[in-house]
């Protein structure tokens, strides 16, 4: 009965996690792929930004998922958080910029830290790596103008707009123009049947 | 124009010279006349560029992304796009049409004249009024350059003007004139117009713009019986000048601005061709509806355009020429150019 939750023991992810690790070139071992990891956690912690492969990408954005929202639970107090931040941030500089910067950035973040877009491939292909997906991997915040439109912004003045409000105002005013030869008629009918 | 006429002016050339070169100014084929006034239009280009003389500079205050930049340019050779040139592809790709000191509205192609800050605006730039109202005009004047295209020598094919853009009005319009009585084209023929057009507009003409005195204006379009009608009014108006735009060969009159390029135009239909005049004279409206390049709509959305533009779209009708109230009518017909 005391026993604590499980999933409360361990901060929850908020990205959909694949139940099986994709497959990375790893020469050197566990131990290569984990450095491999580390390298572009590093990267994407540094630059706010980064395309690269999507196997890659979407292995290390768990890995950077865990690590703000560990850091987000512990605070810059807590010994087994610092060596973790330690470990998988190869300069020490963004040790600091994960619990100054990102972790008050993400305080009040309901949602997953970072997101991941398609890319197009780079033309023409490199023969061995044509059939890699690409994509681009950020973390939320950042200052670069945005990948996507904003869709939160709507333009009633793009053309498209003007056009279909302008056909729209025209639709109603038919239907209206239509609604009142139908009452005229109406209310001379039932005049015509009370004369009779 | 047609054998009929080549033989009478050969009998006519052999009998008297003087009588000859009268005729035969007004029997110039239709290729022979956008000739005629593409080779106009070049040399009085040619000749105003000569006319700037020794280059001076000036100073373009360039606002937008990437950044506020001040650049140094030449005194009425360099326009809006070589500015952009400055940045990148993107930028210029973006120029659709510029805006100078924040209020005057500048032709892309259109050689600045003074230091001014410079705004490029785009289909989807915060406030695209203007740029949607230029992108209108563009259509409607380029609607009658695929006209001059595709209709055979025999309909007698006099472009006549075409008005002010509304948007809201559902549909750009050319106005025409055609020997021909009742022209009542197929949902066949207007497919094929709206194909010419996107070919037109696939051409990928940048539009050029040029200012030329009411003589050279008249001489253009001296076989054109409603411009020479129209030229006068809008000289007077203008104090002498007529604004000329130019895409591929096709000129026509209009007080501008339009868009840079014809390439912006990609979804076109034309719907509709409506006769606006009685028996007597015999003017059609065509209307069209267009969307720019980078704006998708589902066929259903453009449906509803393509039906709605199917009416007659009633803005600035044109005043029949034989009426006696086109005096007092007058001065709109500059604002229907």
């Amino acid at each position: 009965m005391n026993q604590a939750e499980v999933t409360k023991l361990m901060s929850q992810l908020k990205i959909a996690l694949k139940p099986r690790h994709r497959n990375l070139k790893t020469p050197l071992g566990p131990e290569g792929r984990l450095d491999k990891l580390r390298q572009t956690v590093t990267a994407l912690i540094k630059y706010e930004r980064i395309e690269l492969f999507y196997n890659r990408a979407d292995e290390a954005r768990g890995y950077t998922e865990r690590l703000v929202s560990d850091a987000l639970r512990y605070g810059d107090t807590h010994k087994p958080m610092m060596e973790m931040a330690d470990y998988w941030l190869l300069e020490k500089q963004l040790v600091h910029k994960l619990f100054k910067v990102l972790c008050p950035r993400f305080e009040n973040e309901n949602g997953s830290v970072t997101k991941m877009f398609n890319a197009p491939r780079v033309y023409p292909a490199d023969p061995k790596r044509a059939y890699f997906k690409r994509v681009v991997l950020e973390l939320k915040g950042n200052p670069y103008p945005t990948i996507t439109p904003d869709s939160s912004y709507r333009n009633k003045n793009l053309i498209h707009n003007v056009l279909l409000d302008a056909a729209m105002k025209d639709f109603y005013a038919e239907k209206e123009r239509q609604q009142q030869l139908l009452e005229q008629e109406q209310t001379l009918n039932s005049v015509e049947e009370s004369k009779k | 124009m047609t054998v009929h006429l080549q033989n009478s002016l050969w009998k006519l050339r052999t009998s008297s010279n003087a009588l000859y070169k009268s005729v035969y100014r007004r029997c110039f084929s239709t290729q022979d006349v956008i000739e005629h006034r593409n080779r106009l239009f070049n040399n009085e280009q040619k000749r105003q560029k000569d006319n700037v003389g020794r280059i001076e500079k000036i100073e373009v205050r360039y606002l937008g992304l990437p950044s506020n930049e001040t650049l140094i340019m030449n005194k009425n050779l360099s326009t809006p796009f070589n500015c952009a040139q400055h940045f990148s592809e993107a930028v210029c790709e973006n120029a659709v049409l510029a805006l100078i000191n924040g209020k005057k509205l500048w032709d892309i192609h259109r050689p600045l004249e003074e230091s001014c800050t410079l705004q490029l605006l785009h289909f989807k730039s915060q406030d695209p009024n203007l740029v949607n109202q230029a992108f209108w005009r563009t259509c409607s004047f380029l609607l009658g350059g695929v006209l001059q295209r595709i209709l055979k020598e025999n309909t007698g094919l006099h472009l006549h003007s075409f008005p002010y853009p509304s948007l809201k009005s559902g549909s750009f319009v050319h106005d025409i004139s055609l020997n021909v009585d009742n022209w009542n084209p197929s949902a066949q023929d207007l497919k094929s117009m709206s194909i010419e057009m996107m070919k037109f507009a696939t051409e990928n003409h940048n539009i050029e713009r040029l200012e030329v005195s009411h003589e050279i204006a008249l001489e253009m379009f001296k076989d054109n019986p409603f411009k020479r009608e129209q030229l006068p009014n809008i000289s007077n108006q203008n104090k002498g000048v007529i604004t000329l735009y130019r895409a591929g060969d096709h000129i026509d009159i209009s007080k501008g601005p339009m868009i840079s390029s014809t390439k912006y135009i990609s979804k076109v239909k034309i719907p509709s061709v409506h006769k606006i005049t009685k028996e007597d004279s015999n003017l059609y409206r065509v209307q069209g509806i267009a969307l720019p390049s980078g704006f998708t709509l589902s066929a259903y959305a453009f449906d509803i355009l393509g039906q709605r533009a199917k009416r007659l779209n009633t803005m600035y009708l044109p005043v029949e020429s034989a009426d006696p109230i086109h005096s007092d009518e007058a001065p709109s017909m500059q604002q229907r150019i």
